[in-house]
């Protein structure tokens, strides 16, 4: 990416050009573990939001420093620090919202998305990019997993965010983890066919974590 | 040599400065949800027994499976009104935490799960209120799983039979050891169990 690209661009290219989940294929592992409801998917979503941005800004910032021989090491560390930071502040001073998302926020460390961010864009971009960068493929990456909390909650369990709207569960399969599967390959496939029926892209073809 | 240094030295100063950020959050953090934690327990332990008007305190500990729990008489101007007892089963991916407790008669006032972590859809369906509010009234002996219909017993959530066995157990434990604890002080009541 040049560095001539506007703010505009790059925040947009978050959620639709290299959206992580359909069109980079990174971090499915969650994208699958967690996107049995609607509500889950957006915490997630949320948490990796945070996260993502604090290790962008942190690696741009740092980006002169790092030795490239040793960065991933130094990568990681810079997640698994503001993961703590994170843990630990919401944990003393949000207990309710903690509560909810708590399971999350520890899981983020691991995440293949947040360090792929940080070797492909932060490490060689200014402060404002970088941060515009994690801010839109977090949001990329909160709207990817809400649209497979959608699909799978309103099949498995008939209800949209907790809320009952079906009598029946007409599918129970799909929050089973086999059905994220099922739902992930529809719904990657889906969006590919959109893609060149409509835009004349080419697809995602390459697959990840 | 050079290289070496060139290399080592900015790594090891980033992880430095990370632990001097991780330790001083902590370090601001840690009083503050110790005492939020120890609220939400003391709550916890209140909506088990409403009626109780003075703090309650463990009053022991008991094992199960290796794993510690404790137990708590709650009083009302020092005369006693429930026990609870925490204590856990196994569920079908997870140990289901929960709180137990007993009215003065041993016969199971109300039923808390805490935490746990079954299978979303499936698992879960054992929090809804219908299954836990079984558990009211019931005494030990009948405390018994059934996979039907059952007024006497507990009926199990049908497609969550593993969770419902792990509450079911679990709570099982609990009042047993309640039982053993409490139940010679309060005769009336220890005669109806044992028949």
């Amino acid at each position: 990416m040049s560095n001539n690209t506007s703010l505009g661009a790059l925040f947009k290219n978050g959620i639709f050009g290299e959206n992580p989940v359909f069109r980079l294929a990174l971090s499915l592992c969650p994208a699958v573990a967690v996107t049995s409801g609607v509500k889950n998917g957006f915490l997630m979503g949320i948490a990796v939001l945070f996260v993502m941005t604090m290790t962008n800004v942190t690696v741009s910032l740092l980006r002169n420093f790092i030795n490239p021989k040793v960065r991933i090491p130094s990568y990681v560390f810079i997640t698994a620090t503001w993961v703590t930071v994170i843990d630990q502040v919401m944990s003393a001073y949000q207990r309710p919202v903690y509560k909810e998302m708590g399971l999350y926020i520890m899981l983020i460390v691991a995440f293949a998305i947040i360090l792929s961010r940080a070797e492909m864009f932060a490490s060689k971009n200014k402060l404002l990019p970088s941060f515009v960068d994690g801010v839109g493929m977090g949001l990329g990456f909160t709207l990817s997993l809400m649209l497979l909390g959608v699909f799978r909650e309103f099949l498995g369990k008939g209800s949209l965010w907790g809320v009952h709207i079906l009598p029946v569960k007409p599918l129970l399969i799909m929050i089973m983890p086999t059905g994220g599967f099922f739902a992930m390959g529809l719904m990657m496939g889906w969006l590919n066919w959109i893609d060149r029926r409509f835009f004349g892209g080419a697809g995602a073809s390459s697959g990840g974590h | 040599m050079k290289d070496m240094i060139k290399i080592t030295l900015p790594l090891v100063a980033i992880f430095v400065v990370a632990g001097i950020i991780m330790a001083v959050t902590y370090q601001h953090t840690y009083p503050v949800r110790f005492q939020a934690e120890k609220k939400e327990k003391e709550e916890a332990l209140k909506e088990m027994a409403p009626d109780a008007t003075d703090p309650i305190n463990p009053a022991g500990t008991w094992t199960d499976n290796n794993k510690s729990y404790e137990y708590y008489q709650a009083t009302s101007g020092g005369r006693p009104v429930a026990f609870i007892a925490s204590t856990a089963g196994k569920g079908y991916s997870s140990y289901i935490q929960m709180l137990v407790s007993l009215n003065t008669d041993l016969k199971i006032k109300d039923v808390k799960i805490l935490d746990m972590n079954e299978t979303p859809g499936l698992g879960d369906q054992v929090l809804e209120q219908s299954f836990l509010d079984q558990f009211k009234g019931k005494s030990l002996s009948q405390i018994v799983l059934i996979k039907g219909e059952t007024k006497e017993n507990i009926q199990a959530v049908s497609g969550a039979t593993y969770s419902s066995r792990g509450v079911t157990n679990g709570v099982k434990d609990a009042v047993q050891t309640l039982v053993d604890k409490y139940g010679a002080g309060v005769k009336t009541a220890a005669q109806e169990v044992t028949k």
